[in-house]
């Protein structure tokens, strides 16, 4: 299991990269964390001719967590992230699915948008920037892009990047005053990738639900929202009734993959169960118990 | 086949390298530099029996390509004795009785002392945690959880997890 | 235990182990660590195809690529090999003949076809693909159903379809029995496919020297000797006659080749006389090339002046994956031959997970014969293994008909028991033994109780307690034959395991979970198996077996007084050098450093068909060691006894010092003994005492038995399992290092956790296998293997040695315990032995399958 051969490239700035990419864009991988791209190319299932390394341009180690908001740059590592006050206040989801995220030593290597530009359909972050409308900041020769979270993650392991543009970094919106956040997953084994998951953000004003957001990993090719359910939790207190009736058509929306691991049937039935237990662990983080 | 250099120190010696691209940090250590005693036990970044310390955090050596530790210092399971001495984790495991075919154990010795030194007490239920990411197919792991558990007595005698470089 | 030596004590403590000394600071010595200077690297072109034929095979642009040395076929290298031969004759089985490398057909993922020696093994990998295969595909046969059902296509010529074996085997009056009892309940019971996964892979390294040819092969062996001797035997070196030839001018060879013939058969005569030759002669009906194979390699063996040197080191595990020659070691040696270079293959995971070693794949459709009060009365069963598509070499699924007739009735009075074993050939990779390769018997006998125990009525334990033998009305032997003595203690590990379990508490937990949506259960399974069992064991399996079963064993003195053992032992993580250690040294009343062992290398070490496995390494390995041990002692007292002028009774050995009781000052080292012998003797090099035998246990003992309970706490919401408590009470005898029975009881545990909750090899039904990397083979972590309690009962038996093996004992019991825990907690009997999430939610009811 050695790796096949490419061109290894190590552009010191950003400009850099992005020529290289102008130049071989569809042969080309990006490295930063390498804990997705590594695997792949041991394996010999992605063999591209060219990598470029980007673990050196100092521009993409950009980490600001504010009250307005959040900038992740490319080069920010899970563990990062995960000892970051400024995410813990600022940008709770981040934080909650921080620990769920592989094992310590992957979180040293691996990187939040790294992850998000993999789109492994069972991975967190793409979630997490879903839940939260994200806008994903993608940058080439041309220019930045901006692009909107729900329309980023187009399949499986893919997204709208094009070949020539690099993900250089998530903004995710300013987390509101009244909103809690939680991410749970039900796996195989502790650090697994997830049977299904759930990163769901609850708000809650005078005693009722005021918003919701139930973005599901792990369900289906991509992350997906489910609007009905999201819908129905409005208006209503935030006690388990609601919740029940969230996860009820969540689990008639949802159409999951059926692999060895689990059946279709039951990763709907679990994305109800985490559904309630998600909303409710949401729920407590702002002092309210269901 | 062209080569990168590779300036890495590894248990506190420079090493300059020159290395093709692709090859990962754990092939590189295992033979370019002779130290074996970091093993590969499934090249995927599964088992963990890879495990080194880069710049005093735990990574997975498989899941490097040698290039990006340019600059980087790295401790191998080679680098936590002082000369004939051992260090106190692998003091521990030794007392504990921790490891059978101990194929794995240069992966626990280091993730072990990333843990120690980041929570110097941690619980059962931590320290499994913590470990679950290195896989063991001999023991069942209730001896090695005993042998973190005996690193965390001695070292609260003598000091701290740290590697001396 | 000998009056005149006081050993310092080490049998019975947790020694430390030597081993951790050079494994915890990374000096360990594996195959992989050999990396020889200049050497090559291998890799093979594997089929990506359940089940083909080999078109063509162009290697042409492959021997193109900078830094390859050679490109091999699967029938260039064959033509350098005789194929495996059958090494186990079960009556009714076939094995089919195969040599190492796939030429002109593939059956199943990862056959190997073609092979690449490089500089690298990045290079050799990048050749690998660059080979051209075409493949003319065939239907792919990936389950039990599909490989009998009529139409399917046939992985061998030879066999019925594709069984392979087909036996029945009856005892007591079972139709009688059957139509006498109360009842009768049925079910059929499958247990799924598993990998031993050994932390570390196989590998072979092989040494040419470059003067005389000589082949020094490390490798990843449980059995060096085997290895040694089919490496010298199947690879083909010159024709038949030229063989006979040389064999007959070689006076020296053609004496030493009679005499040793005399003596295996003057030393093994009875076992000879016992053989069942129907079994042979069945397997050469089916193909008569056999006797020309065996003959052209009889011959090469006789005419060979040189055979290899195998040597294993440090092994990182095997569980018996590691017991069975790897196809791969032979044309790696081939390779290596033809090239004069040292050639190095070190399998990768993924290899490992296609063809590494495959086991437990086996379905039981099960009739117990029961009485309305709970006796049981027969056992019918009608057993199918799964044998994938390539026999291993020597031992594979054609051992488990022989051990399941022998162990299936259990440690319970059962008056009629009948048998039905077939194996069938599908194309998935190969079944090696498996840490306790015949542990389903358990399994079947454990879960099959539990149900009768649900129809009738009555809780699991009674069902047991009412059938299980007591020490009191234990008959003389097995109803499948074996003799039954003390060591037979299964009934007080049962009685001590229900004293143990507070139904109090499990009742309370019970109630608890109910409330959190969970189910709580307990289950129990009870077991005994032969470690290494009495002398008429290994008949009861296969008349005459027993000849392959001794242990050889040798104890030396040096010159200089250095104790220097050689064992055919290959530890792998079961801690032999320090367990032997403490044996020798105890019986010697020296200290543990004062004591070498020698081991895993074949120059070096004794000769034995099994080398490491079957729990061999306590009772026979330990065994042999003490008694050439106390042996050699003797002889040394004798010695010693004349320089002192005193009587051999009055001498004592403490902490090495031979001396006269209560004259301490006066003693003799070991030096001073053994400096006299050479100085009286001559001899200067080599040992002067010297003591070697071929071991077969003592006495009728060798049972070790346990009784397993486990307690499951299962989430309805999400269908995780998990195990609040999971007891075992065993009894292997006296225990020589506790810390490493306990080591070896938990890994056994966590197997069967493993197996029942995690791990699957997973074939679709056309062989299509789906489990390739560790994202997808799921091995448990520290987080989902509970702390493990064990009660240790230490039965003794009236022989000399009491050391009664352990190793597989966890896997026997554990997935019993599990899926009867599994069973009581969701109110229904459970028939399979996966249990992933999904499943347990149907089973409860939660969920419909898809």
């Amino acid at each position: 299991m050695k790796n096949p051969p490419f061109i290894y490239h190590r552009p010191e700035s950003l400009a850099e990269a992005l020529a290289l990419l102008a130049e071989f864009g569809d042969d080309a991988k990006i490295l930063a964390g390498g804990q997705s791209l590594l695997p792949v190319m041991a394996l010999r299932l992605g063999r591209p001719d060219h990598v470029v390394d980007i673990g050196r341009i100092p521009e993409l180690l950009t980490l600001d967590a504010g009250p307005s908001g959040t900038t992740i740059g490319a080069l920010v590592r899970h563990a990062e992230a995960e000892r970051s006050a400024a995410i813990a206040t600022h940008a709770p989801l981040v934080a909650a699915a921080a620990p769920h995220i592989g094992h310590r030593a992957i979180r040293t290597r691996g990187t939040l948008v790294g992850s998000v530009a993999h789109a492994d359909p069972a991975a967190e972050m793409p979630a997490v920037c879903l839940a939260v409308g994200a806008t994903m900041v993608a940058a080439s020769v041309g220019g930045t892009r901006l692009i909107d979270a729900a329309d980023f993650h187009e399949g499986y392991l893919t997204t709208a990047l094009e070949p020539n543009e690099i993900l250089t970094e998530i903004r995710l919106p300013a987390w509101p005053g009244d909103a809690g956040g939680a991410v749970v997953e039900i796996s195989r084994r502790h650090a697994d990738y997830a049977l299904v998951g759930l990163a769901c953000i609850i708000e809650v004003g005078d005693g009722s639900i005021t918003g919701a957001a139930l973005a599901f990993f792990g369900a289906d090719s991509t992350p997906v929202r489910v609007a009905d359910a999201e819908a129905v939790l409005v208006g209503r207190p935030p006690a388990e009734s609601a919740f029940a009736a969230a996860a009820e058509i969540v689990s008639a929306r949802l159409d999951p993959p059926s692999d060895i691991h689990g059946t279709a049937n039951y990763r709907k039935h679990i994305a109800g169960v985490l559904t309630r237990r998600g909303l409710a662990e949401a729920a407590a983080t702002i002092g309210v118990t269901a | 086949m062209s080569t990168e250099q590779v300036n890495v120190t590894i248990n506190g010696l420079s090493h300059s390298l020159d290395v093709e691209a692709r090859r990962t940090l754990a092939d590189v250590i295992r033979e370019d530099v002779g130290l074996t005693g970091t093993h590969l036990g499934c090249e995927h970044g599964v088992c963990g029996a890879c495990t080194i310390l880069l710049d005093g955090q735990p990574a997975r050596a498989c899941l490097m390509l040698a290039v990006q530790a340019d600059g980087a210092e790295i401790t191998t399971i080679e680098g936590l004795a002082d000369g004939d001495e051992m260090h106190p984790v692998q003091r521990a495991m030794k007392e504990a009785m921790a490891f059978q075919c101990a194929f794995c154990a240069p992966g626990f010795l280091m993730s072990t002392v990333a843990l120690l030194e980041e929570n110097p007490n941690p619980s059962a239920e931590e320290i499994r945690k913590e470990l679950s990411g290195n896989l063991c197919r001999c023991t069942g792991y209730q001896s090695i959880v005993a042998g973190v558990e005996t690193a965390v007595r001695l070292l609260s005698s003598t000091g701290t997890a740290g590697v001396n470089q | 235990m000998s009056i005149q030596t006081s050993g310092l004590g080490f049998v019975g403590q947790s020694v430390a182990r030597i081993e951790d000394d050079r494994f915890l600071v990374g000096k360990g010595h594996f195959v992989a660590d050999v990396q020889p200077e200049g050497g090559l690297h291998a890799a093979f072109v594997r089929s990506p195809f359940p089940h083909a034929t080999i078109t063509a095979i162009d290697t042409s642009e492959a021997r193109r690529l900078a830094g390859v040395v050679a490109v091999y076929s699967g029938a260039e290298l064959n033509e350098g090999t005789h194929p495996f031969v059958p090494f186990v004759a079960s009556p009714g089985s076939y094995s089919p003949l195969y040599k190492p490398m796939a030429d002109e057909k593939v059956r199943h993922i990862g056959d190997p076809v073609a092979l690449v020696v490089a500089e690298s093994r990045r290079v050799a990998e990048d050749a690998a693909e660059l080979v051209i295969v075409d493949y003319d595909l065939l239907e792919g046969v990936g389950s039990i159903d599909k490989a009998l059902a009529p139409g399917t296509p046939q992985l061998w010529e030879r066999a019925d379809g594709n069984t392979l074996h087909d036996h029945t085997d009856t005892y007591g009056d079972v139709d009688a029995v059957f139509a006498a009892a109360d009842r009768v309940v049925t079910l059929t019971l499958d247990s799924h496919r598993q990998t031993n996964q050994p932390m570390e892979t196989r590998g072979t390294v092989v040494e040419v020297d470059p003067a005389t040819g000589h082949l020094t092969i490390h490798n990843t062996s449980q059995g060096p000797h085997v290895l040694k001797w089919a490496i010298a035997a199947q690879t083909v070196s010159q024709g038949q006659l030229r063989s006979f030839w040389q064999f007959l001018r070689n006076t020296q060879r053609r004496k030493a080749f009679f005499a040793a013939a005399k003596e295996f058969r003057t030393s093994n005569a009875a076992d000879l006389k016992k053989q069942d030759n129907a079994a042979m002669k069945g397997q050469l009906k089916k193909d008569r090339s056999l006797l020309k194979h065996l003959g052209q390699m009889g011959l090469g063996l006789l005419a060979k002046d040189d055979y290899p040197t195998v040597t294993s080191v440090d092994i990182g595990g095997g569980f018996g994956s590691k017991g069975p020659v790897a196809r791969e070691d032979l044309p790696i040696a081939i390779a290596a031959m033809r090239l004069g270079k040292t050639v190095q293959w070190i399998e990768d995971r993924v290899e490992n997970l296609s063809d590494g070693g495959q086991a437990r794949e086996e379905r039981f459709d099960v009739e117990m014969a029961v009485n309305e009060d709970g006796t049981m009365k027969g056992m019918r069963v009608d057993a199918i293994v799964d044998a994938g598509a390539y026999p291993s070499f020597p031992f594979g699924a054609h051992v488990l008909p022989g051990m399941w007739k022998v162990y299936m009735p259990g440690p319970y009075h059962v008056e009629a028991f009948q048998l039905r074993t077939r194996v069938v050939a599908t194309n998935k990779g190969r079944v090696v033994p498996y840490r306790g390769p015949w542990a389903n018997e358990t399994f079947v006998r454990e879960r099959a109780i539990d149900a009768v125990a649900a129809e009738l009525g009555m809780t699991a334990a009674d069902v047991r307690a009412k059938n299980m033998m007591t020490e009191h009305d234990a008959p003389s032997h097995f109803l499948t034959g074996p003799t039954i003595d003390e060591t037979m203690s299964t009934r007080k590990t049962f009685d001590r395991a229900l004293e143990m379990i507070d139904s109090d508490e499990i009742a309370q937990m019970k109630a608890d979970a109910k409330a959190r949506n969970h189910r709580v259960g307990l289950g129990i399974a009870s077991y005994h198996e032969a470690a290494p069992g009495p002398p008429d064991f290994a008949d009861a399996m296969s008349p005459g077996a027993g000849m392959l079963t001794k242990e050889d064993g040798r104890a030396t003195v040096e010159a200089d007084g250095r104790i220097v053992m050689y064992t055919s032992q290959v530890p792998h993580g079961q801690s032999h050098q320090t367990t032997y250690k403490q044996v020798v040294a105890d019986e010697f009343g020296v200290s543990m450093d004062d004591v070498e062992i020698n081991w895993g290398n074949t120059d070096k070490s004794q000769f034995s068909f099994i080398g490491t496995g079957g729990s061999r390494g306590g009772p026979l390995g330990a065994g042999v060691m003490r008694k050439t041990a106390r042996q050699v002692k003797h002889q040394m007292l004798e010695v010693a006894a004349d320089m002192l002028e005193a009587s051999k009774d009055d001498i004592q050995i403490l902490d090495g010092n031979i001396h006269v009781s209560g004259v301490p000052a006066h003693g003799l080292s070991f030096a001073d003994v053994a400096g006299e012998v050479a100085k009286r003797t001559g001899v200067a090099l080599g040992p002067v005492f010297s003591h070697a035998e071929k071991y077969e246990g003592v006495g009728n003992g060798g049972w070790s038995c346990a009784t397993h309970v486990a307690v499951v706490d299962i989430d309805l919401d999400t269908g995780k399992v998990e195990i609040p408590k999971y007891l075992v009470v065993e009894d292997c005898g006296p225990i020589i290092n506790p810390a490493i029975v306990d080591g070896q009881v938990r890994g056994g545990v966590a197997q069967g956790i493993g197996a029942v909750f995690y791990e699957n090899t997973y074939y679709d039904d056309d062989a299509n296998l789906l489990t390739t990397t560790y994202m997808d083979y799921l091995i448990p972590t520290a987080m989902e293997i509970p702390e493990i309690e064990i009660e240790h009962l230490e039965t003794l038996t009236k022989g000399e040695n009491d050391f009664r093996g352990v190793g597989e004992g966890g896997m026997i019991g554990a997935p019993a315990a599990l899926t009867n825990a599994v069973s009581d907690a969701l109110g229904i009997q459970v028939t399979e032995q996966y249990l992933p999430p999904s499943r347990i939610l149907e089973l409860a009811g939660v969920i419909d399958p898809d």
